[in-house]
């Protein structure tokens, strides 16, 4: 069992436009969560829900380097921290790019509790209600 | 309950302990504290020690029957960590599928 989720993406555009999807404010509103963001060091970001009662996402940029990024990921008013990492790689066709979501075994505690408990309510719906803010078109299933 | 997670992860981190758990579960029925000490050549003492991180951590359940201590194993826990897990996976996977859409519907590339 482990603590950390991968994921790898192969997508078909430069690097440089991957690059700027992840790391420009007007970009990651526009297909992850509203953002106040700064590709620098040391910038503490938010993310927002587009739901009001929906927790916004907080954290600090550690590392911003063409093509590494790297963010830790607080839910707000929560103790709890975990990190997210991006690194980018050129390919032929296009970027691989590479995710790694880890420190999820730090939701301990009554956090974990309360937020295991709401599940299947309050911050599920939230991220469904983002999917389908973002996905008019396409049926999901 | 207080770190909960915290605790599971530790239970599981030692493989030994893994192998007494998954011995419970392959078993089926609960074991004696005797039998997983000579199934695993290892100390009944060492053996209790193991026992008492995994019942911290909710996987195993203990039984006084006469003066034996049975284990059996409880999957609850570990279920609940995989909701976490799949939560976050659904989450990046439905993320970056945005993101796919995004870049192949926006002027670049």
């Amino acid at each position: 069992m482990r603590d950390t989720i991968i994921k790898e993406k192969v997508l078909n555009h430069p690097i440089d436009s991957v690059w700027n999807a992840i790391t420009n404010a007007n970009e990651i509103s526009n297909w992850f969560l509203e953002a106040d963001f700064k590709a620098e060091v040391g910038y503490h970001y938010t993310f927002n829900s587009k739901e009001d009662e929906c927790s916004a996402i907080i954290g600090e940029v550690k590392s911003a380097s063409p093509y590494t990024l790297i963010y830790t990921w607080i839910v707000k008013d929560t103790p709890i921290e975990t990190t997210v990492k991006w690194i980018l790689e050129p390919t032929n066709k296009g970027t691989k790019l590479y995710l790694e979501h880890s420190g999820i075994a730090n939701y301990s505690g009554d956090t974990a509790i309360a937020m295991f408990e709401s599940f299947n309510g309050g911050w599920d719906n939230c991220i469904n209600g983002l999917i389908h803010y973002l996905k008019p078109q396409v049926n999901a299933r | 309950m207080h770190d909960k997670i915290t605790q599971l992860f530790k239970a599981i981190a030692d493989p030994t302990r893994r192998e007494i758990f998954h011995a419970l579960v392959i078993a089926s029925s609960a074991l004696s504290i005797t039998q997983i000490a000579n199934q695993f050549d290892i100390s009944r003492q060492g053996v209790t020690k193991h026992i008492k991180t995994l019942e911290g951590a909710g996987l195993i359940h203990l039984k006084n029957q006469g003066r034996e201590r049975f284990c059996s194993a409880n999957a609850k826990p570990l279920q609940d960590l995989n909701k976490w897990l799949k939560f976050y996976e659904q989450f990046w996977d439905n993320s970056l599928d945005n993101l796919d859409t995004y870049l192949n519907s926006s002027k670049h590339g």
